[in-house]
């Protein structure tokens, strides 16, 4: 009898101590106070399309004539997106775009700008270096380009666009 | 006018480092002065005031704020000593273009286009992306920004990198969104089956280090 009743007890503790100990939610389901949402893409850009990685990842659809509005600032005739990234930008955390290992980047937000658009501060990172550091103000159509290092016989690419505030 | 330890012990009063026998041997002074006693009060006054509208703690703008701050400054000294150089000598040739006769023509001319964008402030730039600053940490890298309206973009060119090894395989990754785990300083990286790609965070150094989770 003794026997019964020290593992009824038991039992009913341990059914106690999970129901007043709730599992830690899932980091995956918090959500963070944000300032925005950006999406970052790196490119490669070349003149010879034997070069090209045969990537065929999609132009986004808010940013219309992307490879030829790349061609009027780079001089290349090839544009492939090789990486992208949906990125939302925490208002308390750093926030990392990462379309590619090779050539990433860190956004602290800054706030919302007066006029719309968000304040940030931007690093530009090629593996464990920094290339540029910068603070921006980005707009929403009004993307980000950023001419990166050569590569091959052309160049990487790294597009930073303001989806929504 | 005061003597600079008046002025001094002055501050000190104001911010109660005196101790209590300094205190009460300042007071005796202020009691005798009425000029000092006016300028205490008024400065107690305004310290009042200041502290009481200004936070207690004000919250760092982002992590990297003073070191990014101190290299902006380091690089606008620089570009400030450099246009004073260039400026310089420059005030005896501008004197001689004001003896111009055509020097008044193009004077108004000047003021009238200044004035139209005055009165059109959103004629450009207000829907823009702009980049405020920007520092290379590499001496051999130049950033230059600007606004190319053909593309309808803003260019942040970076002149002068390394290239990428040719027999380098740079791969892209499609990710759909992130969390932050602001217990461990990482963050955790999806694609768009929802799937954990990789996580980022910081090594011992501070610089980002990117771990595979599948």
């Amino acid at each position: 009898m003794k026997a019964i009743l020290s593992a009824l007890s038991l039992v009913f503790c341990t059914s106690l101590a999970c129901a007043q100990a709730p599992s830690p939610p899932d980091a995956s389901s918090v959500k963070h106070a944000t300032d925005g949402h950006v999406w970052g893409a790196l490119i490669f850009a070349t003149n010879d399309a034997s070069q090209l990685t045969g990537g065929k990842e999609p132009v986004h659809d808010e940013l219309p004539k992307l490879k030829e509005r790349l061609a009027k600032v780079f001089p290349f005739k090839h544009f492939e997106i090789l990486g992208q990234h949906r990125q939302d930008i925490f208002r308390e955390y750093e926030s990392w775009v990462v379309p590619s290992r090779d050539l990433f980047m860190k956004i602290d937000s800054k706030g919302p700008a007066d006029k719309g658009g968000v304040n940030l501060h931007l690093q530009v990172w090629r593996e464990q270096q920094v290339l540029v550091k910068s603070d921006a103000l980005l707009r929403k159509d009004s993307p980000l380009f950023i001419g990166g290092p050569p590569w091959k016989e052309g160049r990487l690419i790294f597009v930073l666009f303001l989806e929504r505030n | 006018m005061k003597h600079p330890s008046e002025e001094h012990d002055l501050i000190r009063w104001i911010d109660g480092e005196m101790s209590e026998t300094e205190r009460t041997t300042f007071e005796e002074r202020l009691k005798q002065d009425p000029v000092l006693a006016t300028e205490a009060r008024q400065m107690r006054a305004l310290s009042t005031s200041l502290r009481a509208h200004l936070p207690a703690e004000m919250r760092v703008p982002h992590a990297d704020y003073f070191n990014t701050q101190i290299e902006v400054r380091i690089t606008q000294m620089a570009l400030e000593e450099t246009r004073a150089k260039q400026t310089t000598p420059g005030w005896s040739a501008l004197l001689q273009w004001m003896r111009q006769p055509w020097f008044a023509l193009t004077g108004a001319a000047a003021l009238a286009v200044l004035g139209f964008f005055l009165v059109n402030p959103a004629t450009g730039g207000a829907s823009e992306s702009m980049i405020l600053s920007s520092y290379a940490p590499n001496t051999h890298v130049q950033a230059r920004t600007y606004h190319d309206d053909g593309a309808e973009a803003t260019v942040l060119m970076l002149d002068g990198l390394d290239a990428v090894p040719a027999e380098r395989k740079v791969s892209g990754i499609n990710i759909h969104r992130s969390a932050v785990e602001p217990e461990l300083a990482s963050t955790t990286m999806y694609d768009h089956q929802g799937t954990a790609v990789f996580m980022v965070s910081r090594d011992a150094l501070g610089n980002p280090r990117i771990t595979p989770r599948r």
